[in-house]
């Protein structure tokens, strides 16, 4: 896990250049001020793209932080094991 | 690339300290990603520059276009999709479908594609445009089942080519390959669905990656290379010619070995564009000379210059060509199907760009064929392609005929005639193809776009010569630019290019001569810079000079004028004035 933090960082340091590391992973829509809904949205889709994952989208709301993408990512690689013990189709976080 | 990669190079650009290149993304949807990918592609392309993309407005491309007309770009990208031609094309639209709308979607699409066409050239006056036609698939209204095109779609489709051929006439206008889209970037993954519901966006990331790498490369096309140097045996033709004889060579359908005449029919197409093609291979010269003389080989013998054959290491082969174009190895590209003569070269010549020709196996003939078409395409072909080649094979034989005690005298023996033109308008793209491609006798090798280039010689102050060259043995075309400025009696020169056949023959004396006489300047400043390849400028300007040149090095007209006298003997040269 401390792998998908530092990979979501980087996501976050892309997105928000201006934030220093210890910033990132405290950071939220309310603190920091570029955070926009273009800001919202760019992050939204390198994440997806840089962890082969799609977010559920009515799990938007909680996406406004740090620590809210990484629980989502976390329910993603929950789920994936699910679908993958089910013998599901995987559907969402790969290394 | 991904939108990670994309937006650390636009985070990694945002320190650089290089000029600020405008440019504008004309699209009908919220640009958003596209324009990360973009930026990131033109920062790659551009590493010295600061790239500004500005946005227009949502579903207003045509008052995107107008409003941007307005202002001072360098490039522009103009990204078309079928909601552009008429919102009821979109799938955000709300309005009623009904069949008997179709001639009336038609009717909009027409004029709106006119009116496009229109702007999309008046634009272009100011700054050069690539344009990507419709990406996405129409919305599936029509009435045919999706297998069968209706005309209704076929119309469609009609306008929009129909829009695109007028306009491509236009040089400042590039479109994008749609063909090579549908390589890159199959149909059935490009629309994003949820992205165009929830945000507008409508491309899927890694089709607006797809598009915004062609696009970055309309807009500023990587400097194509100048020479191929290929094997013969297993490469230009199936078959050993030392073992199989000049007769058992192959290259036809009933041999299998068809891709070697493609690849053969590929070699002609780009001498005839003026790539300089020659050839490396360990063979018997004399049985290579009657292979080349076959009568079914699918390029003409004369296309390749020189011909290296012989039993000496390959890499001495690809120095000697080097040398007979007077280029430098980076501008080369070396076809081979041994993996041991391409490292033998790629040793010696770590620079060249080595390729291995995949010996009976068609798709990779076919792939290695479309990689080379990118690497030397290049979107004009000016005169002076035409006569590359004959002119470096006549000079180079003139040279074995005779020694060369005395530089100045084979321009004499040549009946040499330099013609210099000053007019800066109507713009000259050779000029400007010349100053950047040329890397060994340029001033400072500062690279322009069209628009920089445009907004240098179009200030007051600036003044521009480009000289054309001939002699008893044919056209060069026009082979040197040299411009700047001229303020208070000072000539400032800061931009100075010759093409690499000319500056052996003294041709920049006599260049530099007719500029100081034609504006009759008392001091000569030249914005020098070293480059790590213009050793020749600089020895050059060493001898003129008296010393090593610095930047902004500076000399009297009467020191100037006394130095070049002294290597020039040459007829007086006709001030062609257009």
């Amino acid at each position: 896990m401390k792998d998908v933090e530092d990979r979501l960082a980087h996501c976050f340091s892309a997105v928000f250049p201006e934030l220093t590391d210890g910033e990132i992973r405290s950071a939220t829509s309310e603190t920091v001020r570029s955070w926009d809904s273009v800001a919202g949205v760019t992050l939204i889709a390198v994440v997806e793209e840089e962890f082969c994952v799609r977010l559920d989208s009515d799990d938007l709301s909680n996406l406004t932080s740090f620590q809210g993408f990484l629980s989502s990512l976390r329910k993603a690689e929950h789920d994936q094991d699910e679908a993958e013990r089910g013998d599901e189709r995987p559907s969402s976080l790969q290394a | 690339m991904k939108l990670l990669e994309a937006l650390d190079i636009v985070k990694g650009m945002n320190g650089r300290e290089g000029r600020a290149l405008p440019a504008y993304l004309a699209t009908g949807f919220t640009s958003l990603h596209l324009k990360t990918f973009l930026t990131a592609e033109l920062s790659k392309l551009l590493p010295d520059r600061t790239i500004e993309v500005s946005e227009g407005l949502f579903g207003d491309l045509l008052g995107n276009l107008r409003r941007f007309s307005k202002s001072e770009f360098e490039f522009g990208a103009v990204f078309l999709e079928w909601c552009d031609l008429d919102s009821r094309l979109g799938i955000r639209s709300a309005a009623r479908w009904n069949s008997s709308d179709l001639d009336d979607i038609l009717a909009t699409t027409q004029r709106r594609a006119q009116e496009l066409q229109q702007q999309l050239n008046e634009n272009s006056l100011k700054s050069p445009i690539a344009l990507s036609l419709p990406t996405l698939p129409l919305v599936p209204f029509s009435y045919t089942p999706g297998w069968q095109a209706s005309s209704f779609d076929l119309e469609l489709h009609g306008i929009v080519r129909s829009m695109t051929s007028a306009v491509s006439h236009n040089t400042r206008i590039r479109v994008l390959n749609s063909q090579r889209i549908d390589i890159e970037s199959p149909l059935k993954e490009r629309f994003d669905v949820e992205g165009e519901t929830l945000t507008g966006f409508p491309y899927r990331l890694p089709h607006a990656s797809s598009l915004a790498f062609s696009v970055a490369r309309l807009l500023q096309a990587p400097l194509p290379k100048k020479g191929l140097i290929t094997d013969l045996d297993e490469t230009l033709w199936k078959g050993t010619l030392g073992e199989d004889g000049v007769d058992g060579i192959r290259w036809d359908l009933e041999h299998k070995s068809q891709m070697h005449a493609f690849y053969q029919r590929f070699l002609g197409s780009l001498a005839s564009a003026g790539v300089m093609v020659g050839v490396a291979s360990k063979n018997d010269p004399a049985l290579v000379n009657e292979a080349m003389n076959r009568e079914d080989l699918a390029i003409s013998q004369s296309s390749f210059y020189p011909i290296e054959a012989h039993w000496e290491p390959k890499s001495h082969s690809v120095t000697r060509i080097m040398e007979a174009w007077n280029v430098s190895d980076d501008s080369i590209v070396f076809v081979d199907d041994s993996p041991f003569e391409l490292a033998e070269v790629k040793a010696a010549h770590p620079d060249v760009h080595c390729l291995q020709f995949p010996t009976g196996d068609p798709v990779g003939v076919y792939n290695l064929v479309q990689k080379l078409r990118d690497i030397f395409g290049k979107g004009t072909i000016f005169p002076e392609d035409a006569v590359r080649v004959e002119s470096i094979r006549r000079r180079n034989l003139h040279r074995s005929m005779r020694s060369m005690s005395a530089p100045q005298d084979f321009i004499e023996d040549g009946d040499a005639e330099l013609t210099c033109n000053f007019e800066k308008f109507p713009p000259d793209l050779r000029a400007l193809e010349l100053v950047n491609k040329t890397n060994q006798f340029n001033l400072n090798g500062r690279r322009y776009t069209e628009s920089s280039w445009l907004k240098l010689v179009g200030e007051s102050s600036a003044f521009l010569m480009i000289a054309s060259y001939r002699d008893k043995f044919g056209p060069l075309g026009k082979i040197a630019v040299l411009g700047g400025s001229l303020q208070s009696g000072k000539l400032n020169i800061s931009v100075w290019a010759m093409s690499c056949r000319a500056f052996s023959r003294r041709i920049e004396y006599k260049c530099l001569y007719e500029l100081v006489k034609h504006f009759g300047a008392k001091q000569i400043a030249f914005d020098f810079q070293t480059t790590q390849r213009n050793g020749p400028i600089r020895d050059f300007l060493c001898g003129i000079l008296g010393t090593a040149p610095s930047t902004e090095c500076t000399v009297t007209r009467e020191i100037l004028q006394q130095r070049l006298e002294s290597f020039l003997r040459l007829p007086e040269p006709v001030n062609e004035r257009r």
